[in-house]
C-alpha cells in the first residue's frame, strides 16, 4: 500500500527533479557520427587509434565511427532523405560538388579560419575543397600515380629509369626482349584503371601546364598535345602490348593477378597509385627480389622533370543537416593537428589509406616507417612544392567527362574511333560541364 | 457493412498486405521513376522538369543503340539455345527410370549458385594466366589464349554462355514437370502406330506442354530486358561497350555519371517494352491460346 504523505511526496518530487536534471543534454556528451567505407582490416585501426583516442582526449564529444558497405550508395540515400552522419566521407571532389550544389553540406569556411586549416594542409589539397569561394571539403587521403619496378631485375640487367620518350621505349623493348611484359596492370573488377594510365600519359606527354590550361578552359582537349598523348597510349597499349602483354590480358587481370605477375618477374614494372605500397610489400615479403618506385617519366622527346599527379582518395565534410557542426569541426581539427596519430595510422596501412595531406617534415617520421614510403612522402611534398605536379582525372575532372576518359577509352582501343575523335568527344563533354557549372576546383598553378 | 463482410471479400483482405507492400516498394518507386524521366535530376539536388529531352537525347546516344541491339541478341540467344538444350534433356530424362533425381540435381545445380560464384568459376576457367587457355598453351596448343570475356567480338556471347549455363537447368525442371503431366496413353497409342521418338516429341509432347513452353518464352523475353548481374560482374559492359545492355547503361548513367533523370528515361522505355510484351501474351490468351 503506497502512503501518499507530504513527506513521501517531497521525496518523490526531489527524485523526479534530480532524474530530470541529470538526464538533460547539458550533462551529456555531444555525439558525432562518422560513416566510413567498411574494410575488415582497417576498421579496427580506425576505432582503436582514432575514435577511442579522440574520445579519451576530452569529455564533451563522443565520436562514433560506423563502417558501411557500399558507402557511396548508403550515404547518398541518407543525405537525400535529410539524415546521414555528421561527418560526411566521400570518394572525391566530384561527389562533394554534387552534395554541395544540392545544399546538403555546410560550409566549413569559418572553421577553417578559426582553426587555421589552410596552413596545416598542403595547398593544392586545400584548394580542391573550395567550392564557390568557400571551404566545403577537407582531404582525408591523398595519393599519386607512380611506377614500381623490380629493383633486383633492373640491377641484374643494367637497366635504369627512363627520363624521356626514347629511353622509355628503349627500355620497354629491352624488357620485352627478355620475354617479360613491360608493365603489370589490369582492369578486371575495376574498369576505371584506364584513367590511371590515361592521366599519366596526358600529363607526361602533353605536360601539366597544358592540362591545367585545359582544366580551366584556356585550351581545348582536342588540341594536338592531348590527341598525341592518347594516341601514344593507344600505340603502347594496343600495338605494343606494354601492359600485361596484350589489351585482352590487361582487361583480364585483377588486383591479385597483376601484383603476382609483377612479383614473379612476369613484368618488370607496374604503373599504379601509391595506395599499393602495402600490397607490394606483402607480395615481395617472401621472395628474394626487391622493389622500388620512381615517378612516371616525362614522355616528351627532350625529357624533363617528371610530375607527381595530385589526387585525393577521400574527403571529409560536414552534413548540412548536422545539429552539431561545431563538434564535427572539432573532430576534424583533432585529426589535422595530430600529425603523430595520422602518421601512426597511415603507417599501419603502409600509407595506402589515411594519408592526410599535412605538411610533413623528416623529423615527423619514426624509424618504423618504410624508407621507400618515407622517401615518397618527402619527395612528393618537395617536388609538388617546386611546381612539378600534374592532375588526376578522378580529382579534377567533372563526372561526365571523368567517366568518358576511361569508359570510352576502350572504344578508341577497339579501333572504332580515332584519337582525334575521342578527344573531340571529350572536349564536347567538357563544354557541357562548363555550361552546367559542373567543373571542379583547380588551384591556381 | 454487410457487404464488406461478405464471403467474396475475404480473399481481398488476404491480398491487402501483399498489395500494400508491393504498392510501397514497387509501384510507387516505379511511378516516381516514370516522373523522373522527364527531369534532369542528378540524384542529389533540385529536380527540374525538362519534358521529353531525355528521350530525344536517347535516340542520339550510340551506346543506348548498341545496348538495345545487345538486348535483342541476348533475348534471341536465350529463346533458342537454352530452350533447345533444356527441351532435349527434359525429354531424354523422362525416359530414365533410375537415378533421374541425380541428373535433375546436376542440371539444376548451377541455378542454385549465386551469380557471383558462377561468374568467378568461368572467369578463372578462361583466365589467361591460369585458366584452360594457359594450360593448353603449356601443352603447345594456342587455343583460348585470351579470355573470351575480354575480346569485343566474343564478350557478349561469352557472358550469355555463362548465364545460359546457369539458367538452362531451371528450364529442364519446368519442362520435365510439364512432360510428366502428359497422359501416358497417348504415347502408348503412338507406340502402337509405330511412331518414332522424334514424332512422339513433335506431335505429343510439344503440343501437350505448350502452356508451359509459352510461359517460358514469356519469362525469357521479360527477364532478358533487365539482365544485369552476369554482365556487370564479368565484363562491366565492355570491352568498348561490346557487351553493354540496357540495365548496364542505366546503371552507368545513374551511378557513375549522376544522370538519374536520363537513367529513368532508359528505365521507362524498358518498362514500356515489358508492358508491350505482356499485352501481346494477354491478347494471345484472349484469342484462346493456352498460356
Amino acid at each position: 500500500m503506497i502512503n501518499f504523505s507530504i513527506k513521501n511526496l517531497k521525496k518523490l518530487l526531489f527524485f523526479i527533479i534530480f532524474s530530470f536534471l541529470f538526464s538533460q543534454p547539458i550533462f551529456a556528451k555531444t555525439t558525432i557520427t562518422w560513416w566510413a567505407e567498411a574494410n575488415a582490416d582497417r576498421d579496427p585501426v580506425f576505432v582503436e587509434k582514432l575514435q577511442n583516442v579522440f574520445n579519451a582526449s576530452q569529455n564533451e564529444i563522443e565520436l562514433v565511427m560506423s563502417f558501411k558497405e557500399a558507402l557511396n550508395d548508403v550515404l547518398r540515400t541518407a543525405m537525400v532523405a535529410g539524415t546521414g552522419p555528421d561527418i560526411v566521407e566521400t570518394p572525391g571532389p566530384s561527389y562533394v560538388k554534387e552534395y554541395q550544389e544540392a545544399g546538403l553540406l555546410q560550409s566549413m569556411e569559418r572553421y577553417s579560419k578559426q582553426y587555421g586549416w589552410q596552413d596545416l594542409l598542403l595547398p593544392w589539397s586545400y584548394s580542391a575543397g573550395v567550392f564557390d569561394g568557400e571551404f566545403f571539403s577537407a582531404p582525408k587521403t591523398y595519393e599519386t600515380m607512380i611506377m614500381l619496378y623490380n629493383k633486383t631485375l633492373f640491377e641484374e640487367n643494367g637497366w635504369s629509369i627512363p627520363t624521356n620518350l626514347t629511353e622509355y621505349e628503349s627500355l620497354a623493348k629491352a624488357i620485352q626482349s627478355k620475354g617479360m611484359h613491360v608493365f603489370s596492370y589490369g582492369s578486371t573488377g575495376w574498369q576505371p584503371t584506364h584513367e590511371h594510365i590515361g592521366g599519366m600519359y596526358l600529363n607526361s606527354y602533353a605536360g601539366p601546364d597544358n592540362v591545367y590550361k585545359a582544366l580551366i578552359g584556356e585550351k581545348k582537349w582536342s588540341d594536338p598535345e592531348f590527341v598525341g598523348a592518347v594516341e601514344l597510349l593507344r600505340k603502347h597499349m594496343v600495338d605494343d602490348g606494354y601492359w600485361s602483354g596484350s589489351l585482352e590480358n590487361y582487361y583480364a587481370l585483377g588486383w591479385d593477378d597483376f601484383h603476382a605477375q609483377f612479383a614473379n618477374r612476369g613484368a618488370a614494372m607496374m604503373t599504379i597509385g601509391t595506395w599499393t605500397f602495402q600490397t607490394t610489400e606483402n607480395v615481395f615479403k617472401d621472395i628474394s627480389d626487391d622493389w622500388d618506385w620512381a615517378p612516371f617519366p616525362n614522355l616528351t622527346a627532350e625529357g624533363g622533370d617528371p610530375s607527381y599527379l595530385l589526387a585525393l582518395g577521400t574527403t571529409l565534410s560536414i552534413n548540412g543537416k548536422s545539429d552539431n557542426p561545431d563538434a564535427a569541426a572539432k573532430v576534424m581539427d583533432f585529426v589535422f593537428k595530430n600529425k603523430a596519430m595520422v602518421l601512426d595510422m597511415a603507417n599501419d596501412f603502409n600509407f595506402g589509406e589515411f594519408v592526410v595531406p599535412l605538411k610533413f617534415t623528416e623529423s615527423d617520421f619514426g624509424d618504423n616507417v618504410n624508407p621507400k614510403v618515407k622517401r615518397y612522402l618527402l619527395t612528393f611534398a618537395e617536388e609538388t612544392g617546386k611546381g612539378n605536379y600534374g592532375y588526376t582525372t578522378w580529382t579534377f575532372w567533372p563526372s561526365d567527362p571523368g567517366v568518358h576518359i576511361w569508359k570510352d577509352m576502350e572504344v578508341l582501343w577497339a579501333g572504332e574511333i580515332t584519337s582525334q575523335e575521342f578527344m573531340e568527344d571529350h572536349e564536347k563533354l567538357w563544354k557541357k560541364a562548363r555550361k552546367n557549372n559542373a567543373t571542379l576546383p583547380v588551384g591556381k598553378r | 457493412m454487410i457487404i464488406l463482410t461478405k464471403k467474396a471479400w475475404i480473399a481481398w483482405y488476404f491480398i491487402i498486405p501483399a498489395f500494400l507492400l508491393h504498392f510501397m516498394v514497387v509501384a510507387v518507386p516505379s511511378m516516381l521513376s516514370l516522373a523522373l524521366s522527364l527531369t534532369d535530376w542528378n540524384g542529389f539536388g533540385k529536380i527540374n522538369y525538362i519534358g521529353f529531352e531525355n528521350f530525344f537525347e536517347l535516340f542520339d546516344d550510340r551506346v543506348f543503340k548498341k545496348a538495345v541491339k545487345h538486348n535483342i541478341i541476348w533475348t534471341f540467344i536465350f529463346l533458342t539455345i537454352p530452350i533447345t538444350v533444356a527441351l532435349a534433356c527434359a525429354y531424354l530424362l523422362t525416359g530414365i527410370k533410375k537415378g533421374q533425381l541425380i541428373y535433375r540435381l546436376i542440371f539444376f545445380f548451377p541455378y542454385m549458385l549465386a551469380s557471383i560464384i558462377s561468374c568467378q568459376i568461368w572467369k578463372y576457367m578462361f583466365h589467361p594466366l591460369h585458366g584452360i587457355g594457359a594450360w593448353l598453351s603449356e601443352k603447345g596448343y594456342d587455343f583460348l589464349v585470351a579470355s573470351p570475356f575480354t575480346m569485343k567480338e566474343t564478350s557478349l556471347y561469352a557472358v550469355a554462355w555463362v548465364d545460359g549455363w546457369h539458367f538452362w537447368g531451371f528450364l529442364v525442371v519446368i519442362y520435365i514437370t510439364g512432360m510428366y503431366q502428359v497422359d501416358n496413353s497417348l504415347y502408348e497409342a503412338a507406340d502402337i502406330e509405330g511412331a518414332t521418338k522424334w514424332q512422339k516429341f513433335r506431335y505429343i509432347t510439344l503440343p501437350m506442354i505448350r502452356p508451359v513452353f509459352v510461359f517460358t518464352l514469356m519469362i525469357i523475353i521479360i527477364w532478358s530486358v533487365p539482365t544485369f548481374d552476369y554482365i556487370y560482374i564479368l565484363t562491366q559492359g565492355g570491352p568498348a561497350y561490346s557487351s553493354e545492355v540496357l540495365a548496364n547503361h542505366l546503371y552507368s548513367q545513374a551511378f557513375e555519371r549522376f544522370k538519374v533523370g536520363y537513367a529513368s528515361a532508359i528505365g521507362t522505355l524498358m518498362f514500356i517494352y515489358v508492358i508491350f510484351i505482356i499485352c501481346i501474351f494477354g491478347i494471345l490468351q484472349k484469342l484462346g491460346w493456352e498460356i
